[in-house]
């Protein structure tokens, strides 16, 4: 995406000053500071750190799962420091997706269940068509009514991947989706992930430590000492 | 955005309402099949329905019994309304009864002698006119075979109790003299609709025509003679007449309404009524002590699902609609097979019951239906209620960062919530709201105490543990290193061992207080009707024959009750005033106001008696000047007043107190009593009871005659024969088969008491199992840590045990101090029976609960045992 489409249009998501401090203790510790960010419709974003940097904290108030100690935010325009936890969910419902590093699978939910179950709070036509659909396109047109006990670490986090699109999302949030997997099925996920965010066209902001994956990225950005810095492209092919 | 019509974040608004109500029944439906086979979901829908059986059981049996009761009431009282004076009714009685809607029949009831070729008789007569029986039929044999009619006799025509056709020695076709008509027997009855009771009843009956009384001229100015006028008609007719009834009662008619003097069950009915509702209540309890534990663990199970929807955009509403509808359909599901079991277990019930009723019930009603459906919601949102809001507070967060479990609820939210809920179900229950929440006050207060006890306790065992010789230091066992390493994990899990123990403590309280109860009620039954309860009255004993009667009954009856002599009175005054003036205005159409009373008098406090208020003679007689007897004081003061005592059923009833006075008229002469005394005693005990019993030397001059019970063993015939010959005059009443009735009565309500007792057992074991599978994860956690450090088998598996069997220790100590005051309540403020301490109950409720909650605890645990510690390790956790 070049940069002149990127000032085309507005941001999807949009924070300024973002700020979160956590007691502990007695004290107060900052996390993250000072913090901007802003991600158009369509771009691919990775956010780089190390353990403990506070991405999985970024990514928590990107997506209006958590509130801000300060700063502001917008999501599809709207700000979120405007909105309680009901009022950010309903934002969220059908338009964000997740992918997550552990699967977040319910056991007692089939491949199937699982996948349809973003559609349960905010349906589309022919949902269950749409489901099978989506895991035909991961590899698992053939284990709809499986539990996930009874797939591998890759294949369940596939059926993550499909729930995560099925609703047709405009942004999807991933949380080191790779992290749980052995190198080679972590590079599957990856191709299956950037595929299918292509086809789909939606934007994509990818949290992870991992250098390999965030070079897929249209854009690379480092979280250091609570602030974002923008990587240049020899840093992130180093 | 794509090509697809989305319906937007805010889809389910725009929606149809229909539509999107439809998707949350239909998730939710499908979220619950696939929870089935959980173990807490299992827990909650045993213990849900096992709520609603008790509820509906006891709810069904209760409700047939009652309606079949008020039903046989009316028969047995010859009508829905009987009105009863000394004198023929007016036509304006008759006319407003007519006009509220009431059939009438008319019925004359008198004591006279009936002969024929000289030999005698007294009879009850039973006079009837042509609309008898208004309810019912009678048994009578005319020919060969017994016939049910649904008339009386013809007139001209007798029909005669079988005793008294014996007596008589008459046949069919034959005269007897009634009177001075002579009427011919026309029947022999085997049964009667309508049963009076009473000593008119232990003379033989005969029926005639009404039509025929006149004749006998046994209707004169000053006989005894009762006029009922008996009414049949709905119970709105009834209630139509109220005030006029009362009237009628202020002017001294007796007014008997099937709504208000239903013949009563009996108190050992009525105990197990009441025994079988708090046993249905303590099983609801219970039952919800196992929602509590077994919503803990669903709840912590569905934290993730709540996080992630959250993740998906779920508002909390959405959440509690989602989680709510899940247990709403597990609730009703869990009623639907709750009912059915109900229905089973009342259909037993009434097997082991009514058959001894003779009672014809009605059938099963839907309001104990819906009844237990309320019950099983209230337990719900009483008993799981404020932990389910929980799920509500999830944060989406939570699917990032795991740790982020929202604060578990207020364990005195928990328990003031479900209170709340049991007293109000407490309340639609026992329809009595002091007791309802004065129990529950009280138990929360326990509650209190036993959570302090608790923190004590575990405190303690932290404290001994630590002076345990370590496994180094002392060579120990694995005995006590399991010991020590079980105590450290009850007592450092302190908020949930505590919860844990407040929940067995509970259960433990309720079963022994049900099986306490039973065991207490069965004895008390048993003490009231030992093996040598008297089976034979006999009354009109002469005083010249008293005591040839008694040498002919030594060696052969045994438990002779002593002889009481009997006068007849009637009372004339009360406090100096008319009686029907000094007494209250229900208390006008009184029995003992209008007829004459047996009256005796008495040196002891007569056997079964209990002097509840006052003193009795020998007392009072002590402290006046020695010497001189009742009479001769009587004598000397010239107006005569002298200590009764009363009984304290009747006293209550007239409003009258120590030191009120009574008047009697007895041969012609007045006696006035003052109450010394008031007595309680065993009306169903079958030995002689009176009303008011004098002090010794004040009656004696009155013609009197003895009365006695005695218990004369089958083999003894000859006796018998020998009493009929030489004491003619002397009534026997065989009460055998009543006895009898009475015994088996008794041997079925306590096989129905033992069947819920065992339901109450099975709602106990109903908690043990919720409380074990939500402690499930914990406990695998733990032995895993231990086995990864590598810990034996064998050192896993006691400190298992050790550290169920303390909390079933210390459970099992607070259970019983709960079920000691429990029962100690119930007893004094329900089921009338004087509290006792039970020993055996502070040494069984420890010690059983350690082995049980050992043993079910270990069992259950074998699988956690057996998995590798990887996995359990996982466990904890995930969902």
């Amino acid at each position: 995406m070049s940069d002149s489409s990127r000032l085309d249009s507005a941001p999807i998501l949009h924070a300024q000053g973002l700020a979160k401090q956590v007691a502990s203790g007695d004290r107060q510790l900052t996390i993250l500071s000072e913090l901007a960010l802003s991600v158009f419709p369509g771009e691919t974003v990775a956010i780089l750190g190390a353990s403990g940097a506070g991405k999985s904290t970024l990514l928590g108030l990107l997506a209006g799962l958590d509130a801000p100690s300060s700063g502001e935010l917008t999501l599809f325009g709207e700000s979120l420091a405007a909105l309680d936890e009901d009022g950010r969910a309903r934002l969220r419902a059908g338009r964000v997706g997740f992918v997550f590093q552990n699967f977040q699978l319910l056991p007692t939910l089939t491949a199937l269940e699982n996948v349809l179950l973003p559609l349960e709070l905010s349906p589309l036509p022919d949902s269950e068509t749409r489901g099978r659909d989506w895991l035909g396109r991961v590899g698992l047109a053939e284990r709809l009514d499986h539990l996930p006990k009874q797939l591998s670490g890759g294949e369940q986090q596939r059926v993550a991947l499909a729930r995560a699109f099925v609703t047709s999302p405009q942004l999807v949030f991933a949380d080191e989706p790779t992290g749980n997997l052995d190198h080679a099925t972590g590079n599957r996920i990856i191709e299956l992930l950037f595929d299918l965010n292509r086809e789909a066209g939606t934007t994509l902001v990818l949290v992870t430590h991992d250098f390999a994956l965030a070079r897929r990225c249209d854009r690379c950005l480092r979280l250091d000492a609570g602030r974002l810095v923008e990587m240049q492209q020899d840093e992130v092919q180093a | 955005m794509t090509e697809l019509t989305r319906t937007g974040s805010d889809g389910i608004a725009s929606q149809g309402a229909a539509s999107g109500v439809l998707r949350w029944v239909s998730l939710s439906w499908r979220g619950l099949r696939r929870d089935l086979r959980a173990p807490d979901v299992r827990a909650l829908f045993v213990a849900l329905a096992l709520a609603v059986a008790a509820a509906t059981m006891i709810g069904f049996f209760l409700d047939r019994l009652e309606r079949g009761l008020e039903r046989q009431a009316g028969q047995l009282m010859g009508g829905d309304l009987v009105l009863e004076q000394s004198e023929p009714f007016n036509e304006s009685v008759r006319q407003e009864l007519e006009d509220a809607g009431l059939t009438l029949s008319d019925q004359v009831d008198l004591i006279s002698m009936v002969s024929r070729d000289g030999a005698f008789q007294p009879a009850s007569l039973k006079v009837v006119d042509d609309r008898y029986p208004l309810y019912g039929e009678v048994r009578v044999r005319r020919g060969d075979e017994p016939e049910m009619l649904a008339h009386g006799p013809a007139p001209g025509e007798v029909w005669l109790a079988p005793r008294l056709a014996q007596i008589l020695d008459v046949s069919m076709g034959e005269p007897v003299r009634v009177g001075e008509a002579e009427l011919t027997v026309g029947g022999v009855i085997e049964r009667e609709p309508d049963q009076s009771a009473g000593f008119s009843s232990f003379n033989p009956r005969l029926m005639m025509h009404i039509d025929d009384l006149e004749t006998t001229g046994l209707v004169q100015p000053g006989s005894r003679v009762e006029f009922e006028l008996l009414a049949a008609g709905p119970p709105e007719a009834v209630a139509s007449l109220e005030s006029r009834l009362e009237q009628l009662r202020r002017d001294g008619v007796e007014v008997r309404d099937v709504r208000v003097d239903r013949p009563g069950l009996g108190r050992s009915l009525e105990r197990a009524e009441k025994y079988l509702s708090l046993s249905g209540l303590a099983a609801v309890l219970l039952a919800g002590v196992a929602v509590a534990m077994a919503t803990r663990r669903y709840v912590d199970r569905h934290l993730d699902t709540a996080a992630l929807l959250r993740c998906f955009g779920a508002s909390q509403a959405q959440l509690t609609r989602l989680f709510a509808l899940q247990l709403l359909w597990l609730a009703l599901a869990a009623s639907a097979v709750g009912a059915f079991l109900g229905l089973a277990g009342q259909a037993v019930l009434l097997a082991l019951l009514t058959r001894f009723l003779s009672l014809e019930l009605p059938p099963p009603g839907l309001l104990p239906l819906w009844l237990g459906i309320l019950t099983a919601l209230a337990v719900l949102v009483g008993f799981a209620g404020p932990t389910l809001l929980r799920l509500k507070r999830v944060s989406a967060l939570k699917v990032l960062r795991r740790e982020l479990d929202p604060l578990p609820a207020s364990a005195w939210l928990v328990v003031a919530v479900a209170s709340l809920v049991f007293g109000g179900l407490l309340w639609l229950y026992s329809g009595d709201l002091t007791l309802s929440f004065g129990l529950l006050g009280g138990g929360l207060v326990m509650l209190a105490v036993l959570w302090g006890l608790g923190w004590l306790m575990l405190a303690g065992v932290l404290r001994l543990v630590a002076k345990l010789p370590s496994h180094n230091e002392g060579g120990g066992s694995v005995n006590r290193q399991a010991l020590r390493l079980g105590a450290r994990q009850l007592a450092r899990r302190r908020q949930a061992s505590l919860g844990q123990m407040l929940a067995f403590s509970v259960t433990f309280a309720a079963m022994a207080m049900i099986a306490l109860v039973r065991g207490d009620l069965l004895d008390t039954w048993q003490a009231q009707l030992p093996e040598d309860t008297p089976n034979y009255f006999a009354i009109n004993i002469q005083p010249g024959e008293r005591d040839a009667f008694v040498d002919t009954l030594e060696g052969a009856a045994d438990e002779l009750t002593s002889l009481y002599p009997m006068v007849r009175g009637r009372i004339t005054a009360i406090n100096g005033q008319e009686p029907r003036e000094a007494v209250p205005a229900e208390a006008q159409g009184e029995n003992a106001l209008r007829r004459e009373l047996n009256l005796t008098w008495r040196e002891t406090v007569p056997e079964g008696n209990r002097v509840v208020e006052g003193q009795w003679f020998d007392t009072l007689e002590s402290e006046q000047q020695a010497g001189q007897g009742w009479y001769g004081e009587v004598a000397a003061e010239g107006e005569p007043r002298v200590p009764i005592s009363v009984e304290d059923g009747l006293a209550k009833r007239l409003g009258l107190g120590l030191g009120d006075t009574m008047s009697f008229t007895i041969g012609g002469q007045e006696i006035t009593g003052e109450i010394a005394s008031l007595r309680n005693l065993d009306w169903d005990s079958f030995r002689p009871n009176f009303f008011v019993i004098f002090p010794p030397d004040v009656l004696e001059r009155f013609g009197h005659s003895y009365i006695t019970a005695f218990y004369l063993p089958d083999e003894e015939s000859d006796t018998l024969q020998q009493l009929v010959e030489n004491f003619p005059g002397v009534s026997l009443l065989n009460v055998e088969a009543i006895l009898e009735r009475v015994r088996d009565l008794l041997a079925h309500v306590t096989r129905a008491v033992e069947f819920v007792l065992g339901f109450v057992l099975l709602a106990g074991v109903s908690v043990l199992y919720a409380a074990l599978t939500a402690s499930r994860p914990v406990r695998a956690h733990e032995g895993a840590l231990l086995r990864v450090f590598g810990a034996g088998n064998r050192l896993i598996s006691r400190t298992q045990w050790a550290e169920f069997a303390l909390l079933g220790l210390a459970s099992g100590l607070m259970g019983a101090l709960l079920a000691e005051l429990a029962a100690a309540g119930i007893y004094l403020g329900w089921l009338d029976l004087p509290p006792r301490i039970h020993w055996g109950l502070w040494l069984a409720l420890p010690f059983g609960g350690a082995l049980l909650i050992g043993a079910i605890g270990h069992l259950l645990s074998r699988g956690v045992r057996r998995e590798a510690p990887v996995k359990s390790l996982g466990l904890l956790g995930e969902t």
